[in-house]
């Protein structure tokens, strides 16, 4: 995929209802590689956020013996994140509130991801 | 020379595993009698031979006791923890006993090893299509060693429950360490992002599904299943889990 067409793939995880702002993060450093989000969101900290949970989901899949996570959702009572693995060490994370279509979402960023990588 | 191919084996030393063969055989044709001589004479040559075991407990459900059939099941597991066949008849017993979610346990397991069986997954949706969506808090057995749920302390030590088996207690012990570091990496994450109160965390890997929520200030979940459970159904559980963990802690402090 080129930065357009990533950028193009953002836009359309952004038009789900309740979506507040997809970003393709790289898991290493924490930084933002390509965005699409409200001016509301910070996407710098949502990123390296989503960065720090995504290392700790892996720790914590890989003490269990499951493997490597593929996803990541945290749910609280206001809102959600969703991450999806790309292509490593890209992370496909949208935030959203928590009257979003969540299933939708979860399984737009999972399309995507595939084709990321 | 007899025209009985089995004539006497039952009595004669197994000749390497050929009595899996032979018991097996002995038990299609309903002769459970000798079958189970042959499982038993092969054990005593084999005794850590798995598939001895789990034609011993075929044996035995076919002659309908299941509870030695169950014996010599979880001893195949003691022999091969990541036997399907001894899943697959443990879920077959506890399906026999009405115990949905014991079964289902077990599929969920064997799914996890063989996530191409299509006869485990399809067992698996019979299943869920014969109970509730959502199982009651009492089928959620916090000190059950298979039962894929583990409670810890917010310091990371391990409370109840294991991630998978009886014998894992040091992967148990690694996962309460690393959930605990997980829930606070969540309430961080959570707290900055304005994401309010941590419900859950689902983490999603090839193989299995897996959901860790706070149950209280003092504890949190962790549920495994195989990635054949669907997510609704995981967090269904998870929130049984998370009263039963309630309780149990009320009741253990």
């Amino acid at each position: 995929m080129t930065i357009d067409q990533w950028h193009a793939a953002l836009r359309e995880v952004t038009g789900v209802t309740g979506v507040l702002g997809a970003l393709i993060v790289s898991a290493e450093d924490g930084l933002v590689v390509a965005e699409t989000a409200m001016e509301e969101l910070a996407t710098a900290d949502v990123a390296a956020l989503a960065a720090a949970l995504v290392m700790r989901v892996a720790r914590c899949t890989s003490a269990m013996d499951a493997g490597l996570p593929q996803t990541a959702y945290l749910v609280g009572d206001r809102g959600a994140l969703l991450a999806v693995a790309g292509p490593a060490p890209l992370w496909l994370v949208a935030v959203a509130r928590n009257d979003g279509e969540l299933g939708r979402l979860r399984l737009l960023m999972r399309d995507f991801a595939d084709v990321l990588r | 020379m007899t025209d009985d191919p089995f004539a006497g084996a039952p009595d004669a030393p197994p000749q390497g595993l050929a009595f899996l063969e032979l018991g097996e055989r002995l038990r299609q044709r309903g002769q459970h009698a000798a079958a189970a001589t042959v499982a038993l004479s092969g054990l005593a040559h084999y005794p850590t031979v798995a598939d001895a075991h789990d034609l011993l407990a075929r044996v035995r459900a076919d002659q309908g006791d299941d509870s030695a059939a169950s014996r010599a099941w979880y001893a195949a597991l003691e022999c091969d923890p990541d036997h399907v066949g001894a899943r697959k008849g443990l879920a077959f017993v506890a399906f026999r006993s009405r115990d949905f979610a014991a079964a289902e346990r077990h599929l969920d397991i064997a799914a996890m090893q063989a996530p191409h069986d299509i006869t485990i997954l399809n067992a698996l949706d019979r299943l869920r299509g014969l109970q509730p969506a959502r199982a009651p808090v009492g089928t959620v057995r916090l000190t059950d060693p298979a039962g894929g749920v583990l409670l810890f302390d917010m310091q990371g030590m391990r409370l109840a429950g294991s991630v998978r088996e009886v014998a894992d207690v040091s992967l148990a012990d690694a996962a309460a360490a690393e959930g605990a570091g997980l829930v606070r990496e969540a309430a961080r994450v959570a707290r900055m992002l304005d994401l309010g109160t941590v419900r859950h965390v689902v983490m999603e890997t090839a193989d299995a599904k897996i959901a860790m929520l706070p149950v209280s200030r003092d504890g949190a979940l962790l549920i495994y299943r195989s990635s054949a459970t669907p997510l609704g159904r995981l967090l269904g559980l998870a929130g049984d889990a998370a009263r039963a963990a309630r309780d149990w802690m009320g009741s253990s402090s």
